[in-house]
């Protein structure tokens, strides 16, 4: 396993620019989700990493040596597809063993190596079909165990979920994220799920246009977005517009006057972003909080979802465990006045410029 | 429930209809195959087992001299013989000159794409004569090869090169080439590049993803043009009259002089039979083979 580091990889397509200047470290041993809208970049940046696309400017260093140059079969990389890209026209024993032959591993210590990365993903017993045999699933643990056969330096995953069903991708995740615990493997997972992203990794980036938008732990993204556009695709978020009247103030379009946590930004034109799962409902009109009126009701289930609008026309969106029954807030329905209440530093300030939701202000 | 068998019905009775139709529309094909393939053939067939006469032109009877005559003369084993090795050699050499190019316009996504598939079926709305024609005034001894050779000093004479087996080689492969190159290209595009990507990945330089992953899946590819070209080499004529020359005798031609020429309809019509009987034989051992080869190779994996 080594390190891989990514300086300032840029790649452009005449005038378009599909990843700039993108910087990153992955640790060994570290799962880093590349993360963003289709078209973001990611999967160029992957496939710059793999060597199927020649970076326009930068370097890309694999366990100390400069890979950016060299082609796909001299990079220590192990890919698994989105498509899976098994070799249709050899057993599954052949395409795991075909890493292993073009290293020249000998014979004997290639077909344990075989048996043992199909044992490690439960597929022993069909050593001898051939991939159409399998279901996806199937296919798509093949994939992964010709991948990890020749513990390749670095492990990248393309979408590597996104063909399953949504049972399968919820044990399949599980099962990648074991094996690359259990394996130490340095990995680089690309997917456009954040809840995928989420779970599976130990750090996230994500982008936008090419660019990276924050890297950090799926904590920190979620709870401290560094800007609209990830607080928005990373969970979702309130946001409200307005201005910071003075350090701890926040008075958005509509008027309402906020307390904002005092650190940081400098009084000016600002953006608030608000988690709808911090915020308290309440029935009725009262003080201490802020009134509006029910627009929708949502129930999920777990959660109920309150859609309100405020007096100044802005709409913000609740998320509250689903009130049992006996609880008043079971009685209230669209047209009737609740007031929401959330801790002031639940908010988060951010720059104001384009965010990821086309939905202002409610969701 | 009364929804669901209504829809369940629907499918059922749209299958009966285009069932009732099917054979129907087959029928104007059948016809025409009937009338101008199998009922010529079996006349032909017929005629080859009748005796020949100068005078009378064709004795009706039932004798296999006609086949004896071939088999036992070395002129005509030879023609049989020089027209499969024209054949062979003309399919495999457009085999190599084709899968380059084959694979580049599978792979590309360049704008120019349908640009290079017309400059590769144009060729196909020349006839085989015009195209002879030019190769006349390009390997004439006046022509462009002889001249530009000669100015260049290279030569001190004309090198004859029309009418010689050179000249039928050149003229049929690239009559065959375009054929050879749209069936692999079409088998190529079916092969996902993720597998290329993949072998590279798992350390394959390129020879080798060509050899272990391109070659093995694009071989259905191979065996489809090599028929197909091979069919239309056995069965040259055009090419063979025109660039070989009276000396240079391939089958089709050697079958036509004896209908035209020598009014011999019973041994034309046996050449006829052996020409397509030859290229049948060949074709199938050839296509049995390559795909044994193939099969071969999942069945030595099997027990793995």
């Amino acid at each position: 396993m080594s390190e891989l580091i990514l300086d300032r990889l840029r790649k452009e397509y005449g005038s378009f620019v599909a990843v700039d200047d993108v910087s990153l470290r992955v640790e060994e041993g570290e799962l880093v989700a590349l993360l963003g809208p289709s078209g973001c970049g990611k999967t160029t940046t992957l496939r710059m990493i793999a060597g199927f696309i020649e970076p326009t400017a930068g370097r890309i260093t694999i366990g100390g040596r400069d890979v950016t140059w060299d082609p796909p079969y001299r990079r220590d990389t192990g890919m698994v597809f989105q498509s899976y890209a098994l070799f249709p026209h050899m057993t599954v024993a052949q395409n795991v063993a075909f890493g292993l032959e073009m290293r020249k591993v000998p014979r004997a210590e290639a077909e344990t190596r075989v048996r043992r990365a199909l044992d490690l993903v439960r597929l022993g017993h069909l050593a001898a079909r051939l991939p159409r045999q399998l279901s996806g699933g199937q296919q798509q643990r093949v994939a992964l165990a010709r991948a990890l056969v020749v513990n390749p330096g670095v492990f990248l995953l393309d979408e590597p979920l996104s063909n399953l069903d949504a049972k399968l991708r919820l044990e399949v995740r599980v099962e990648i994220r074991e094996l690359q615990k259990r394996l130490g493997l340095t990995t680089v997972f690309v997917t456009h799920d954040q809840e995928e992203a989420l779970t599976l990794a130990d750090r996230l980036v994500v982008m936008d246009h090419g660019v990276v938008q924050q890297v950090g732990t799926p904590e920190e993204l979620y709870e401290s977005p560094a800007n609209l556009f990830v607080a928005g695709f990373i969970g979702r978020s309130n946001v409200l517009r307005g201005r910071l009247a003075e350090r701890g103030r926040f008075i958005s379009k509509g008027g309402l006057a906020l307390a904002v946590p005092a650190d940081g930004m400098a009084p000016g034109e600002a953006a608030l972003a608000l988690r709808p799962e911090r915020i308290g409902v309440a029935p009725g009109a009262s003080d201490g909080g802020v009134v509006g009126r029910v627009a929708l009701v949502t129930y999920l289930g777990a959660a109920t979802e309150y859609r309100v609008t405020l007096d100044g026309g802005e709409t913000i969106t609740a998320s509250v465990p689903t009130p049992r029954p006996g609880d008043p807030l079971k009685l209230v329905s669209a047209g009737d006045a609740v007031t929401l209440t959330w801790p002031a530093e639940s908010c988060r300030l951010l720059a104001p410029g384009p965010g990821a939701t086309p939905d202002e202000g409610g969701l | 429930m009364a929804t669901a068998a209504t829809t369940a019905a629907r499918p059922a009775g749209r299958r009966a209809e285009a069932f009732s139709l099917g054979p129907f529309l087959l029928v104007p094909a059948s016809l025409l195959v009937v009338a101008f393939l199998a009922a010529p053939l079996v006349v032909l067939f017929r005629y080859s087992f009748n005796r020949y006469s100068p005078r009378e032109f064709m004795i009706d009877a039932f004798t296999l001299e006609n086949y004896a005559r071939f088999f036992t003369d070395a002129y005509f084993i030879g023609v049989l013989a020089t027209t499969v090795q024209v054949a062979a050699v003309c399919t495999l050499v457009s085999l190599l000159f084709a899968y380059p190019l084959a694979y580049l316009m599978a792979r590309t996504e360049s704008r120019w794409k349908s640009a290079l598939v017309i400059a590769v079926v144009f060729p196909l709305m020349v006839g085989n004569v015009v195209r002879a024609a030019g190769w006349m005034a390009v390997l004439g001894n006046e022509g462009i090869v002889n001249h530009l050779m000669l100015s260049l000093g290279i030569v001190s004479q004309p090198v004859r090169l029309m009418y010689t087996p050179f000249a039928v080689y050149v003229g049929i492969i690239a009559v065959v080439l375009p054929y050879m190159i749209l069936t692999l290209q079409s088998v190529i595009e079916g092969i996902g590049r993720d597998v290329e990507e993949a072998a590279a990945n798992l350390g394959a330089g390129p020879m080798t993803t060509f050899r272990r992953v391109l070659l093995p899946l694009s071989l259905p590819g191979v065996i489809a043009g090599g028929t197909l070209v091979f069919i239309l080499c056995m069965n040259a004529y055009a090419t063979p009259v025109l660039l070989g020359g009276p000396q240079f005798k391939m089958m089709a031609p050697a079958l036509y002089d004896q209908f035209t020429r020598t009014t011999n309809w019973p041994f034309g019509a046996a050449l006829a039979f052996i020409l397509m009987t030859s290229t049948l034989v060949l074709t199938i051992v050839g296509t049995t083979v390559l795909s044994r080869r193939m099969h071969h190779r999942k069945l030595e994996a099997a027990p793995r």
